[in-house]
């Protein structure tokens, strides 16, 4: 006997900067969205903790403090905001999404006649040696807690990796007075010049490029050790890391340390787009799957994706696509006015300009193809099941020719990170070992649940049995 | 190129099975795959090797089961030898739970029936009912609900995935070439033998075995070989791994080499659609936790549908074309337990080319007479 | 292990848990793995199933690298639990119940 499904008109998934944009768009014109979020307070990753910040202003910097307007006006507006809400299943069918909904320890069923996915980025898994071991931790996860409790680590660390959130962080530490022992950037130092010289993009993107070299230079002043170009990196320890070694220049060198945070760019989660069913397509510049979507961003029937969760565009992007994804909602049910269809083309060309100045931010950034075979064969590549690159290659001459055979032949992201941490190093592996493109080897069938859940929490159905 | 002694259409472990056994005859094989996300009835199964419940009605088929189960050990460990990968196989003894009074009763006549019917079934298929409280020592931990279950000591289970890539190691080091994401899309005869039309170009051989499951709908009738396949969808959930519970399999539920319980058993008419539904979720969860009341608190890391194959009566197909000899067709929904006799028997059936003498009772026709 | 920025900006109440059987205040708006980082770092965090020591990686619900015990139920992902007043947490130093 089915639990009596509850009915959302328009349900939102996430509460990070497009999840609330999109919410607050939607309140001002009259509709009362239902927003499910992981998270105990809005925000998502980028703005947690914004509504009663741990770490100061001046340790945080000013890019986190401008989420405070969304935030504020997300908390006012009349919107049927559930946090705590994991969304483990979701199907599509005639009359819209239906949606799993664990909340308080129970499985709730939801039907949602419009669909607007927002459930962001993680950071990219990308195999190093000893990437597995206590003291490894993503840049993005220690950037949460200072957000989160403003913890910062007790040692000065290691930071390696390629990407913006890098030098974020580090200078984030600096500021807090606790300055890392050393940076490690992937990429190398002439592409700061290379991309300078591509004139019109680097216009555009300006503002990226002020920062960055902002936050290079205050760290460079504070005496940061910073080497680019770093070629490979591994960690090593008995019980947990005790030295990073990498090569520069061609020779590698060993750093003592007991914290090595790395960061290598950062991809859209995929489980619950994949699990609908939604065709991803490669995107060469960001390294990563993106779902397909129209120019409205919609990705099937009464069903958008806004932000990073649908291609990578940052925060300010991300609530951009927020607002479009709802006057896109509003046009369907033809409650635009023209005003708003107005507003509607002046995001899009704010965001065609953005995201063209964001290719800058990917040339820069661009992770090696080669990577992971360039990896000792015992590299794990996937970590919940332990996985080696070795075990992979043999299982690939054994007959595993797609990523679900492979998953088959090796239990490589059987796990419960249900292939987050791994399938896109699969891809990639396949890829070069078989000859062919991501987007013809493919990736994991997705199923739910796309979030953890226990039987008993299944079985445990809402009120009314019949 | 010489032409190969045999196509097989299908690279699923009832094509790879027949493959590995061919090739350990000395026969040149080439395997056509469909691509990766393909309908995959031999990824989405349980891994049981079991005898139980198999020929209710057609009793030369419980023969086969259990022939094939007995053959199992020495199947497995052959693969191994061969292979280096384990196939976490162990034949135990396996429990059919029956989860009220009605299924208990009707489990027995069948089992009684069958016996009747054949007389290797009477003497070598050995089972017993047991009640809840027999059950317990072989099922520790076992809901207060759940009345009994037949144990029969020749049921066991297998690692599915890792048979399937010890087939494709095994068979791929004997010489088979394997094709992957090369979909059959015609089959057609010619003057020396078969050829076979995929994007991926044309290939031919001497003689040609369809192990294509549900694809036989679209590839048999045209050899003149039985196409009515019809999918029934099972839904599986597993958790994540748990400490070993010493707890023997279940067609309902199993504990996993890795640890993790494998919760299935269903039986759905869903078309081609292989997902999952969140009622059919909810119900297994509860029928898991009514049965292993410990499982509450275990954490659901997968899921899938997968679609049984069936043919109509739903016993083993094995089928030479009259209108064209040297073209097979092999389709059933047993294809872990029968893979020892495929591998064996079967396939030393087909390269004689005597499958119809050998195997009467599978043959198509039986399927021809009932339709008609 | 990570330490409490003492200048923090906003007044946050603390709460007490109970780590490994010992008792601890901590800052409310922590998760159960942002707690167990700060209290004892990542050493010992977690032993993972196949044997080797594991700590949280993402600390956004990713990589299940996370899993522990809290108030009595096993392999909950740490990251995204608040800590609540009186809550006990066990670390999953090895024996059953690895993720």
């Amino acid at each position: 006997m089915m639990a009596e499904s509850r009915n959302a008109d328009i349900a939102i998934v996430g509460a990070g900067p497009a999840g609330m944009a999109a919410a607050v768009t939607l309140a001002d014109a009259g509709y009362r969205p239902t927003v499910f979020d992981m998270n105990a307070a809005p925000g998502g990753q980028i703005y947690r903790q914004l509504h009663a910040p741990q770490a100061s202003d001046a340790v945080m910097g000013k890019d986190y403090r401008r989420g405070r307007e969304l935030l504020d006006a997300f908390l006012q507006a009349d919107i049927d905001h559930r946090p705590g809400s994991r969304v483990w299943w979701a199907d599509n069918d005639a009359s819209g999404t239906a949606l799993g909904v664990l909340a308080r320890g129970q499985t709730q069923r939801w039907q949602a006649r419009q669909l607007i996915l927002a459930g962001g980025a993680m950071e990219r898994g990308w195999p190093f040696r000893g990437w597995q071991l206590p003291g490894v931790m993503n840049a993005g996860a220690a950037q949460i807690l200072l957000k989160q409790g403003a913890l910062v680590p007790s040692i000065p660390p290691v930071l390696a990796g390629s990407g913006p959130l890098l030098y974020l962080l580090a200078w984030q530490y600096l500021r807090a007075a606790r300055p890392p022992a050393l940076i490690l950037d992937v990429a190398p130092a002439r592409r700061y010049g290379e991309v300078l010289h591509q004139v019109h993009r680097a216009w555009l993107g300006r503002d990226y490029l002020l920062k960055g070299a902002r936050l290079i230079g205050a760290l460079k002043r504070a005496g940061v050790p910073i080497r680019q170009g770093i070629t490979a990196l591994e960690a090593e320890g008995d019980t947990a890391v005790e030295r990073v070694r990498y090569r520069h220049k061609g020779r590698w060198h060993t750093q003592p340390s007991e914290l090595l945070l790395t960061h290598f760019g950062v991809t859209p989660e995929p489980q619950l787009a994949r699990s609908l069913g939604l065709e991803h397509v490669w995107h060469a510049g960001q390294q990563c799957f993106v779902p397909r979507r129209d120019a409205t961003l919609a990705a099937g029937t009464n069903l958008w994706i806004a932000g990073d969760g649908g291609g990578i565009g940052g925060a300010l992007n991300a609530e951009r696509e927020g607002r479009l994804v709802a006057l896109s909602l509003l046009e369907n049910e033809q409650r635009t006015t023209a005003e708003q269809r107005r507003e509607g083309q002046a995001l899009l060309a704010a965001r065609r300009r953005d995201l063209e100045a964001r290719c800058l931010l990917e040339r820069l950034f661009r992770l090696p193809e080669s990577w992971l075979d360039d990896q000792s064969a015992e590299t794990l590549v996937c970590r919940c099941e332990s996985v080696s690159r070795g075990e992979l290659d043999l299982a690939i001459t054994q007959g595993g020719a797609g990523p679900n055979q492979l998953k088959a032949f090796t239990r490589c992201g059987m796990g419960p990170c249900q292939g987050r941490q791994c399938g896109e190093s699969v891809t990639r592996l396949l890829a070069q070992r078989l000859g062919g493109t991501p987007d013809a080897v493919g990736y994991y069938h997705i199923r739910p649940p796309v979030h953890s859940i226990t039987l008993g929490e299944l079985a445990a159905r809402e009120a009314s049995r019949a | 190129m010489k032409q190969r002694d045999f196509l097989i259409v299908g690279g699923g472990v009832v094509g790879m099975a027949v493959a590995y056994g061919l090739a350990r005859a000395g026969q040149g094989v080439t395997v056509l795959d469909e691509s990766d996300d393909a309908l995959r009835a031999s990824r989405g199964n349980a891994g049981l090797v079991w005898v139980q419940g198999k020929g209710v009605g057609m009793p030369r088929y419980a023969e086969l089961s259990l022939e094939s189960a007995k053959a199992w050990a020495d199947f497995a460990g052959e693969l191994t030898e061969r292979t280096g990968i384990e196939l976490e196989y162990e034949q135990r003894g396996g429990v059919d739970l029956c989860l009220d009074a009605e299924e208990a009763r009707s489990r027995q006549a069948d089992y009684a029936e069958l016996q009747n019917a054949s007389r290797y079934m009477a003497a070598n298929f050995r089972w017993e009912y047991l009640d809840r409280e027999a059950l317990t020592s072989c099922l520790p931990g076992l809901g207060e609900t759940i009345p009994g279950g037949t144990w029969s000591p020749h049921d066991g289970q297998c690692n599915p995935l890792y048979l399937l890539r010890a087939l494709y190691a095994a068979s791929r080091a004997l010489g088979v070439e394997t094709r992957p994401a090369t979909p059959v899309e015609r089959l057609e005869a010619t003057a020396g033998g078969f050829r076979a039309t995929t994007p991926q170009g044309q290939f031919t051989a001497e003689r040609v075995i369809l192990a294509a499951g549900l694809g036989a709908r679209q590839l048999a009738s045209g050899l003149g070989l039985t196409a009515a396949v019809r999918p029934v969808r099972g839904q599986v959930l597993v958790t994540e791994r748990r400490p070993p519970g010493g707890r023997l399999p279940t067609p309902q539920i199993r504990q996993t080499a890795s640890g993790g319980y494998l919760i299935g058993d269903t039986h759905e008419d869903a078309g081609l659609d292989k997902g999952v539904t969140l009622a059919m979720m909810q119900s297994l969860a509860e029928k898991a936790v009514r049965i292993y009341p410990d499982l509450e608190a275990a954490r659901l890391v997968r899921s899938w549908g997968a679609l049984r194959v069936m043919t109509p009566d739903g016993h083993p197909l094995y089928e030479t074309s009259t209108t064209h000899p040297g073209a097979y067709n092999l389709n059933c929904h047993s294809g872990i337990t029968l893979a020892a006799f495929h591998a064996e028997g079967l396939a030393e059936a087909i390269r004689d080319d005597r499958l119809e003498q050998s195997f009467p009772h599978f043959s198509g026709a039986r399927l021809h007479v009932s339709a008609s | 292990m990570f330490q409490r920025l003492d200048t923090a900006a906003t007044p946050t109440r603390h709460v007490q848990v109970w780590l490994d059987g010992e008792p601890h205040r901590v800052a409310e708006t922590l998760t159960v793995a942002a707690a167990v980082l700060q209290l004892r770092g990542w050493q010992g965090y977690r032993r993972h199933v196949d044997g080797t020591p594991r700590a949280p990686l993402c600390m956004m619900g990713v990589c299940q690298e996370c899993l522990i015990t809290i108030d009595g139920c096993a392999n909950r992902q740490g990251c995204l639990e608040p800590v609540a007043e009186g809550m006990r947490i066990e670390r999953q130093g090895g024996d059953i119940h690895d993720g």
